[in-house]
């Protein structure tokens, strides 16, 4: 056990910091990534990222990352969240689809498709959900039926997350009509101008309309855009949704930097309710365990372990702890917390509605509690 | 940066833990509660070298780090250790190290010194009665000549009236309550098992009760309390064992996730064991009351939050999301 950075991590730190400083300022409170302006806003930042290299930092070189180990990921996003730089509108190609790509891609499917993500240059949503399958997702039913060398593709998806601006998608598609539940799906990647691929934008609780249904009618997609072998697809899903709750697409310092703007927040409060006080000590406690654990997760993998079922305790301790980290903070906020207009005021009430979403998307904290109970502490199924 | 535990690390819990799971079963909780305080239970925790472990080598200790000392106070609190010995060895030592006592060093290494602890912070001490000698603010003191017992919910605690001391020791007490953390996750492990176990037995409406949704959420609830408890107990041994400036907070940090923890696991289990979990009859309660004594022991809830609150709250303490191994705050 080891608590102290090398000079080399702290050179590392340094550098993000100078980069950050210099190029944050002129992305800061960019519209919604939700809305149309605020999302082309937000590629561009992922642009600004690819121009430094800073877009996938945990990538390999050879694909537009810099090859960095964890913990010099996790500094990379303490000093990205500390300076406030924009959301990750690329955050599905990093986390999950680009992880997925180098554990189960083809070398032509690497080469094809990880580059123009590091680029920012092809934005990625997911096609999980459909109306019938939701947290049971085997049910899926969207069917991609072989015809020579394509797919064509039939079916819905429902609440996909930026589908309404992005460019690709991937998903779970059942390509033998025949099979059950997990059984005779494939993982499959097509674009989302392709002809019979329509996208209906969803309004969301904040107003806007990030979200969509995808509607597929014989939409034909060539067989080189499967991922991993025929029927092979809910393997792969469940490793990308491992990647979704575990380790990357949560980095603490995202919750770190919620914590601390609410003792901010807090001692501005001329009057604060005694009870508050509990409360906004016992977030930075809540993001500080978050923290510490996954510098310990981190370093367990560095050390060549892995991360398993743990993913979904992470899961849940992440998002119950941001939907109450944005509650107090509308408490502080009493009457002023309903007006729109004020970045400061505005960033609290739109982080606790997207907060509301966090205990349920990337498999509900039921299903998580389920999979820690089983898989963690073997309780029979 | 390296948070793992080392393979020495490792072997250690493992040897601590084959011992214990032998040598201090749940029979014996119950044998110890008919019959008193069995003497031969030190005897093999010092043969297996235990009161050594965080004494210098050079008084002819293992010279081990608070970061060990965690590890043996967890798994002595899984097997619900009395805390002659996690006094001793994993408070007293570290405490007469960093001030030089070799002499008495040298006598804990060998199990022949037991220390019990004095501090305002308790309305009690423990173990007096087996104490050779009294740790205070001020160095060792022999035990005084009367002693008045007092009667703890937890059977297996040996408490009695405290002694007067005018001086708060903050290492003493952040030794002990870091401890306490360790011993209360120790505690919640064994909670955990003791229920999930039942879990997979008791049968109501045909199948076993952990097959219930309810019963499954309820303790998958405190394995997240207690997987992210852990690493604030590590870490705070860490950085006491370094000096950091910031080492207070953060076993203050420790001591109230831990309490965290070690209650949600007492009272789920209670409640998954039903009326069961109710009686004398299940081991349950000895963790339990366990963790009863050590939630308010070495500074209560309110001490801790108050101190972190001065910290966080209060400014005392960088709260950035690049501050949570800042190294600079070390003492000179």
């Amino acid at each position: 056990m080891d608590l102290q950075y090398t000079p080399e991590q702290t050179a590392f730190r340094a550098e993000v910091r100078a980069w950050m400083a210099d190029h944050v300022p002129s992305f800061r409170n960019l519209p919604s990534l939700e809305s149309r302006a605020g999302y082309d806003a937000h590629v561009a930042w992922e642009r600004e990222l690819a121009a430094g290299n800073w877009g996938m930092v945990t990538w390999p070189e050879k694909y537009g990352g810099r090859d960095l180990d964890l913990i010099r990921w996790l500094i990379f996003e303490e000093e990205y969240y500390r300076a406030d730089a924009p959301a990750r509108a690329n955050q599905n190609g990093i986390f999950l689809l680009g992880p997925t790509i180098m554990e189960y891609g083809t070398d032509e499917q690497k080469q094809r498709f990880l580059p123009p993500m590091a680029r920012g240059e092809i934005v990625w949503c997911q096609g999980w959900s459909e109306p019938d399958a939701g947290s049971d997702m085997a049910a899926i039913r969207s069917r991609a039926i072989r015809d020579g060398d394509h797919y064509v593709i039939s079916g819905q998806k429902t609440w996909s997350s930026r589908a309404a601006y992005a460019d690709w998608c991937f998903g779970l598609f059942r390509t033998d009509p025949a099979s059950q539940r997990h059984k005779g799906l494939s993982f499959i990647l097509l674009p989302l101008d392709a002809p019979g691929v329509t996208v209906r934008p969803i309004r969301q609780l904040h107003g806007d309309t990030g979200f969509a249904e995808i509607f597929f009618d014989e939409a034909r997609v060539p067989i080189e855009n499967r991922i991993a072998a025929e029927g092979e697809g809910w393997n792969v899903a469940m490793a990308t949704a491992g990647f979704e709750r575990g380790l990357m697409l949560r980095s603490p310092a995202r919750f770190q930097r919620t914590a601390q703007r609410l003792v901010e927040l807090f001692r501005a409060h001329p009057n604060p309710a005694p009870g508050l006080r509990e409360t906004v000590t016992k977030s930075w406690m809540d993001a500080e365990a978050y923290a510490l654990n996954t510098y310990m997760v981190a370093s367990t993998i560095e050390a060549g372990g892995r991360i398993g079922a743990e993913a979904s305790m992470n899961k849940i301790f992440w998002s119950e702890l941001d939907r109450s980290m944005h509650r107090a903070a509308l408490s502080l906020l009493g009457a002023a917390a309903e007006l729109r207009g004020d970045p400061a005021t505005t960033a609290w009430l739109d982080g606790y509605i997207f907060s509301l979403a966090g205990p349920i998307y990337a498999g509900s904290n039921e299903i998580q509690r389920n999979i820690v109970a089983e898989r963690v502490l073997g309780l029979p199924r | 940066m390296d948070f793992r535990l080392t393979d020495a690390q490792q072997a250690l819990r493992e040897s601590v833990r084959t011992y214990l799971d032998d040598a201090h079963p749940a029979a014996l909780l119950r044998r110890l509660d008919r019959d008193g305080p069995d003497p031969s239970i030190w005897y093999g925790l010092a043969k297996m070298g235990l009161p050594a472990a965080l004494v210098p080598e050079r008084a002819g200790g293992l010279g081990l780090t608070l970061a060990e000392g965690v590890l043996i106070a967890i798994e002595l609190g899984r097997a619900n250790v009395g805390s002659a010995l996690v006094d001793t060895a994993l408070v007293a030592a570290p405490w007469l190290a960093r001030h030089g006592d070799i002499g008495a060093l040298a006598d804990i290494a060998a199990g022949t010194r037991r220390i019990a602890l004095a501090h305002p912070i308790n309305p009690w001490i423990a173990d007096l009665d087996q104490a050779d000698a009294v740790l205070t603010d001020s160095g060792l003191m022999p035990p005084p000549a009367e002693r008045v017992r007092l009667q703890s919910i937890d059977p297996l605690r040996e408490l009695f009236a405290p002694l007067a001391i005018a001086q708060a020791n903050d290492l003493l007490l952040n030794l002990a309550a870091l401890m306490a953390a360790a011993q209360m996750l120790g505690a919640a492990e064994r909670m955990l098992a003791i229920a999930t176990d039942y879990a997979k037995i008791r049968k109501q409406f045909g199948q076993p009760i952990g097959a219930f949704q309810a019963i499954k959420h309820m303790l998958a609830n405190v394995a997240v309390r207690l997987e992210f408890a852990r690493p604030v107990v590590w870490r705070a041994a860490y950085a006491l064992q370094h000096e950091y400036k910031q080492a207070p907070a953060h076993v203050s940090h420790a001591k109230l996730a831990a309490t965290d923890a070690a209650m949600l696991a007492a009272e789920t289990a209670i409640q998954v064991h039903g009326a069961m979990g109710y009686t004398y009859e299940v081991d349950l309660h000895y963790w339990m009351k366990r963790t009863w004594a050590l939630a308010g022991a070495w500074g209560d809830a309110s001490f801790h939050q108050h101190r972190l609150d001065q910290a966080i709250v209060g400014g005392l303490m960088p709260v950035s999301p690049a501050a949570t191994f800042l190294s600079e705050d070390k003492h000179a």
